[in-house]
């Protein structure tokens, strides 16, 4: 069973989930979260592009883990659910502190 | 040098979104408990979350590549310093954008310093 993909989805459930219900820090409706999902997105490729990259990968994969999709370069597409969910969750946490302007 | 890659990868990643503390006023790194609230709770569930893999075999880490430098049940020290950079530059994006929106890309300017400026 491709485990890492499994986990990866829960992740993206959970953490989905626990904006909508419990935090609701409303980052998905903020267009400052998405511009910088989204920003992120692109180094994501060029960085974990340079990790995963199959010539001398950094992280090596077990292939039954895992879908056998790559994109793009060799980019496991499981990592892209690690990523979000990694990221979403500091951002909620972030947010969830509220407007401090110092400390 | 090669097992310093990831590592550098990860500086990198931190020097290229410094200036977005200071020049876009993100103040992420000054804001240090705010930011340590933030990043506490992740690390910790991405930690199990890499230990669970490692041990399950999901993935693991190419000893060319990485410093050899485990952290408590089979960590590398590299996959640490990820969940604490890649956060760090996600909030750095995101207040320097949110900064970008609220306030302009023209208040970011350096001030001209010619007099009678309207």
């Amino acid at each position: 069973m491709p485990e890492y993909a499994v986990a990866g989805g829960i992740g993206v459930l959970l953490v989905v989930g626990a904006e909508l219900a419990w935090f609701r820090t409303g980052i998905f409706s903020s267009r400052a979260y998405w511009i910088a999902m989204g920003i992120c997105l692109f180094f994501m490729v060029l960085s974990n592009g340079w990790l995963t990259k199959l010539s001398a990968p950094i992280v090596i994969y077990d292939a039954a883990m895992k879908t056998p999709w790559r994109f793009p370069f060799d980019i496991p597409v499981e990592d892209y659910l690690f990523g979000f969910t990694l990221l979403t969750l500091v951002v909620i946490l972030w947010e969830h502190q509220g407007d401090s302007p110092s400390g | 040098m090669d097992r310093y890659q990831y590592l550098a990868l990860l500086g990198v990643c931190l020097l290229l979104t410094l200036p977005l503390e200071f020049v876009l006023d993100a103040r992420v790194y000054r804001r240090p408990r705010r930011l340590a609230r933030s990043l506490l709770p992740a690390v910790a569930i991405f930690y199990v979350w890499d230990a669970v893999a490692i041990a399950r075999g999901h993935w693991t880490f190419n000893p060319a590549f990485v410093t050899g430098w485990t952290l408590p049940f089979g960590v590398p020290l590299e996959e640490l310093s990820f969940f604490v950079v890649i956060p760090i530059c996600a909030l750095l994006s995101l207040e320097a954008v949110r900064n970008i929106l609220d306030r302009g890309w023209r208040s970011f300017l350096p001030r001209s310093r010619s007099v009678g400026q309207g």
